[in-house]
């Protein structure tokens, strides 16, 4: 489960409408979603709020042995009113990342959509988000910078302090650049001087040009650039049903003298496919022979299954996972009824994204599930009580033997 | 100084490898392994091969039947190997990030994704060169310390012999890896195996300290372990630990102030009763009246060489013969070129097993004689297990022999008011020396020196009988030796007085083992017979003539410390007069 300030992070990116998909780092979210979630560890509350459209706050209480905690402070400079903040009405969707459904892409804004003149002179500004996060009993410290410094561009800084790493901490610097048809991203780590340059290209037509939303203000939020994307779907009718996308990435670290590189390739359909949707991805790591091959399909709208199967040429090494991601819908008999006249009016109701936001209390739960060849096995369960969102899981090793249960925990969240 | 290093035993023992091999196994895994490093790193091959290290004595700070501490200088190259299986990450970008907080990381795609790969390390021409403080009790085990890093180079070859960046990058991690190895675990394994290796008489032996500590526990000074804190700062050990060894000889050599009490006839039962304890006889002399403890503490000792002081000069020797013959298996002996000459002898540690390393230096008891340059021969014991068990029972048998039995105790308080006929004790006591230089003199060829070499221990108690007089300066901090220690001047450098407290405890509550080691000792009595012989003839000796050599020698030590004071230094070697240490 997502925390309060991934999601609201989240948030800003759509406010800010940026694609997190379009980028060869996301290349097989999906199937990392299904197969690699993460089982909690002990006990862990996590109470936080919004306070204010900008600003946001979380503390969490953990115990692994014994108890530590962490205070974050989130300031966006683009409000989020419109965001549901209570732990009642937040999307389970956006809090548990499963199957990600490609969206169409879309033409990123002009630049001169953004100005905003007042009286001669310009007062827009780049849209920041600032974030930190202080653990308390470790003394780490974790920072984030986030800027859009165009419609097509986003830096983000992170960094890390702590007395226990060489040098006193971290910065990551990540400089993102989308021009919708293929994607660049820059990263410079001072751990040890590594460069990264990623690199994604969009195999297929063009995006259609987006219409400037001059009426949206621009504390827009995901729903209306939902709209325009479903606008867009709908101006063009001759659309691919699928995107094919190939990209890869190459690091080197300048102070160790050591690198890596990777490319990948990943199918998926989109939004006006008919079929169920599902994404193919391929990586190939050349250098380490490292070849791993995923297939996800989201079987249905509640369910959604994952395979991937890793190979070495050089130490014929194999994994094989499989891993599954099932929603329990929430009794709600008459909403239900409701959208399927509207739909037989023949009403637009036809994005679920959407639909979800209608609803957000749709989705009771989520339960995830994963297993190796090696009999390594993950559950989660996340879901919603009342007002608080709770999240269970256990890590088990089949062949352990006695000690079978290798992670167990428990996470309460709460936010309003 | 030179001694023969024997090393071919160590390999003849089948069982020392796999233990060896599972040690090491442990230890690798036990500390932090650096990220490259993906499964347990397992033991493959062992070889000590055939060359043995080059081990020089530097310096030896306590020398005592139940303890010993010293310095060597260890050089090795030689041809031993050993043998590594693990799997490491190829992919330095996984390991890299691997250590790193995931908020910052760039989180690659697939450029992490791992490549292990089963790794095969032959780690060969290991050239060592330390300095080793090796520091033993009976009580406490076996302490080896490094004092430097002792790895000076090492050939790491591997699977990736190709790949010169991994060979180097392997090279670097295995050094690393190496160096804390033998600075931090090494010691600690060799310490666990001592102390397995005395299993029973330790185990036992801490249940009763226990005990007495807990009744003890108004005794303002509570005893140190000399092996806890092995001197490593020369500074600190002149003056505080001069006098405390002080403490420590006065209580374990407390002897001769005894010998006027006893007759004769019941001190050379005596004499039996603790030999047999050294050895395996079955034999026990019957004493009336009297209840009999063995392994009791060293300062049962004390009292057995008071009474050998006087009457029967012998029994010390026999006790010294009978522990070698435990020893028979033992596989290192040393011979002392007559360079340190005036070492007043003392009845030094028969011999330490340490086992566990390989390296253990068993140094049995060197007897040196004053004036004499003779040859010193120690008899130490690496191999494990057969040998082990002689070992100890050697140990503890000199032990109870300088201890005496329960008697001791009384005996000392006894002694007490005795310290001022200490004229008398010096007197008689004289007469051994020569003997034992004379026997000590006949032992230079090799094997046969065993039983002889350890003669020595009579001279110490003339010196110390000697010195004390003149030396009253030196003042012993604790108050139960006070008594003693203000007749005897000896200073021993070493940690011992602590020990020697604890010792004078023992004989009040050690009941039960004595009965059994008893039991236990068996074949070595016929030895004793001859012993005794040599050291009544050098009875002959006139006793005011050595006296005064030893009055001597000890005066001349004195001015050699008062003029450098540094009880590490070498300078004290290099000069003729026997280093602080020497002197019992």
């Amino acid at each position: 489960m997502l925390g309060f300030m991934d999601y609201v992070q989240n948030a800003f990116y759509e406010a800010s409408r940026w694609d997190r998909d379009n980028s060869y780092g996301t290349l097989t979210a999906t199937s990392r979603n299904i197969l690699d979630f993460s089982t909690p560890e002990g006990l862990r509350f996590h109470v936080s709020s919004l306070s204010s459209p900008n600003f946001a706050t979380s503390y969490t209480l953990g115990s692994i042995g014994l108890v530590d905690g962490s205070l974050s402070y989130l300031y966006s400079s683009l409000p989020l009113p419109r965001l549901a903040a209570k732990s009642s009405a937040i999307d389970l969707h956006h809090l548990v990342p499963g199957y990600r459904q490609l969206q169409d892409l879309r033409q990123p804004d002009e630049p001169w959509w953004w100005e905003i003149w007042h009286q001669g002179k310009r007062i827009d500004r780049r849209e920041a988000l600032l974030y930190g996060r202080l653990f308390l009993p470790r003394s780490t410290l974790e920072a984030l910078y986030l800027r859009r410094l165009s419609p097509k561009t986003q830096l983000k800084v992170s960094c890390v302090s702590d007395s226990r790493l060489p040098n006193g901490g971290t910065i990551l610097a990540h400089l993102q650049h989308d021009a919708a048809k293929h994607n660049t991203e820059y990263i410079y780590s001072t751990d040890s001087a590594l460069f990264g340059v990623r690199g994604l290209y969009n195999f297929g037509p063009d995006p259609a040009p987006t219409r400037p939303l001059f009426e949206a203000s621009p504390d827009s939020t995901i729903s209306t650039a939902n709209e325009a994307a479903a606008f867009t779907t709908a101006q063009t009718p001759s659309q691919p049903h699928g995107r094919f996308s190939a990209g890869g990435e190459i690091y080197y670290g300048l102070l160790n003298k050591s690198g890596g590189i990777s490319t990948g390739l990943r199918f998926a359909t989109l939004p006006s496919h008919t079929g169920f949707p599902y994404t193919m991805t391929l990586t190939l790591n050349p250098l380490m022979g490292n070849l791993s091959s995923t297939y996800s399909v989201l079987a249905s709208p509640l369910l959604a299954l994952s395979s991937r199967f890793d190979f070495n040429v050089y130490s014929y090494e194999s994994e094989l996972q499989v891993g599954t991601e099932l929603w329990r819908r929430k009794e709600k008999p008459l909403i239900e009824d409701l959208n399927w006249a509207r739909l037989k009016m023949g009403q637009k109701v036809l994005n679920d994204p959407s639909k979800d936001l209608d609803n957000p209390n749709g989705m009771a739960g989520c339960f995830k599930a994963r297993v190796d060849q090696r009999g390594g096995l993950g559950l989660l369960w996340e879901g919603r009580v009342k007002e608080l969102l709770y999240s269970c899981g256990a890590t088990i090793d089949l062949r352990g033997g006695e000690n079978m249960f290798r992670g167990f925990g428990v996470e309460v969240q709460y936010s309003s | 100084m030179a001694f023969n290093f024997n090393w071919s035993p160590l390999t003849a023992d089948a069982s020392f490898y796999t233990r060896a091999q599972e040690l090491l196994t442990t230890a690798l895994n036990k500390s932090p392994k650096p990220p490259i490093i993906v499964d347990d790193i397992l033991v493959n091959e062992l070889n000590l091969g055939s060359v043995p290290p080059d081990l020089e004595i530097l310096e030896i700070g306590d020398l005592a039947e139940d303890r010993f501490r010293g310095i060597f200088k260890m050089c090795y190259t030689g041809d031993a190997y050993l043998t590594l299986k693990t799997r490491v990450q190829a992919n330095p970008l996984n390991t890299y990030l691997s250590t790193k907080p995931s908020f910052t990381s760039p989180q690659p795609l697939a450029a992490s994704s791992g490549l292990t790969i089963p790794l095969q390390i032959t780690l060969s021409e290991i050239k060592l060169s330390a300095f080793i403080i090796l520091v033993f009790s009976r009580q406490k085990g076996l302490t080896l310390v490094f004092r430097n890093d002792p790895l000076e180079s090492l050939k790491v070859s591997s699977t990736f012999d190709a790949i010169p960046f991994v060979r180097d990058y392997l090279q670097k991690e295995i050094e690393g890896q190496l160096r804390t190895l033998l600075m931090d675990e090494v010691p600690v394994i060799i310490h666990r195996l001592s102390l397995r290796l005395w299993v029973p008489e330790y185990r036992e032996r801490e249940d009763e300290e226990l005990a007495r500590n807990l009744q003890d526990s108004t005794t303002a000074e509570k005893p140190m372990d000399p092996l806890a804190s092995p001197p490593q700062d020369p500074v600190d050990s002149c003056g505080n630990i001069l006098d405390a060894s002080q403490i420590a000889s006065l209580s374990l050599d407390s002897g001769p102030e005894m010998h006027a009490l006893f007759s004769q006839k019941n001190l050379l039962r005596l004499s039996a009763l603790t030999d047999s304890h050294r050895t395996l006889s079955l034999f026990t002399p019957g004493i009336r009246d009297v209840v009999f403890r063995a392994w009791a503490g060293p300062t049962e000792r004390g009292e057995m060489h008071g009474s050998s002081g006087r009457a029967t000069p012998m029994t010390p020797v026999m006790a010294r013969s009978q522990s070698y013959t435990g020893n028979a298996s033992t596989t290192y002996v040393f011979s002392e070129a007559g360079d340190t000459g005036h070492h007043p002898s003392r009845p030094g540690l028969s011999s330490f097993g340490s086992a566990a390393s390989g390296l253990g230096l068993g140094s049995n008891k060197h007897g040196k004689p004053h004036g004499g340059r003779k040859r010193k021969h120690r008899v130490v014991n690496l191999r494990k297990k057969a040998t082990d068990g002689d070992d100890v029972e050697s140990v503890s048998g000199e032990s109870t022999t300088a201890s005496g039995t329960m008697s001791s105790a009384p005996s000392e308080s006894g002694a007490r008011p005795v310290t001022p006929e200490r004229c008398d004790g010096e007197l008689v006591t004289p007469p051994r020396t020569p003997e034992n230089t004379a026997a000590q003199k006949e032992p230079g060829d090799g094997t046969p020196l065993r039983f002889r070499n350890f003669t020595p221990r009579q001279p110490q108690r003339a010196e110390v009988s000697e010195n004390t007089p003149r030396q009253p300066q030196y003042k012993v901090p604790s108050p139960h030796s006070l008594t003693q220690s203000g007749s005897r001047t000896a200073k021993r450098p070493s940690l011992r007085p602590p020990d020697s407290l604890q010792t004078t405890r023992y004989p009040v509550e050690k009941g039960p083992k004595p009965e059994a080691s008893s039991s236990s000792t068996a074949t070595l009595q016929q030895l004793s017979p001859s012993p005794i012989d040599e050291s009544s003839s050098g009875g002959m000796v006139p006793q005011p003539w050595l006296t005064k050599m030893a009055g001597e020698i000890a005066r001349k030590v004195q001015d050699q410390k008062a003029a450098n004071s540094g009880f590490w230094d070498r300078n004290d070697e290099a000069q003729e007069e026997p280093p602080p240490a020497y002197r019992s």
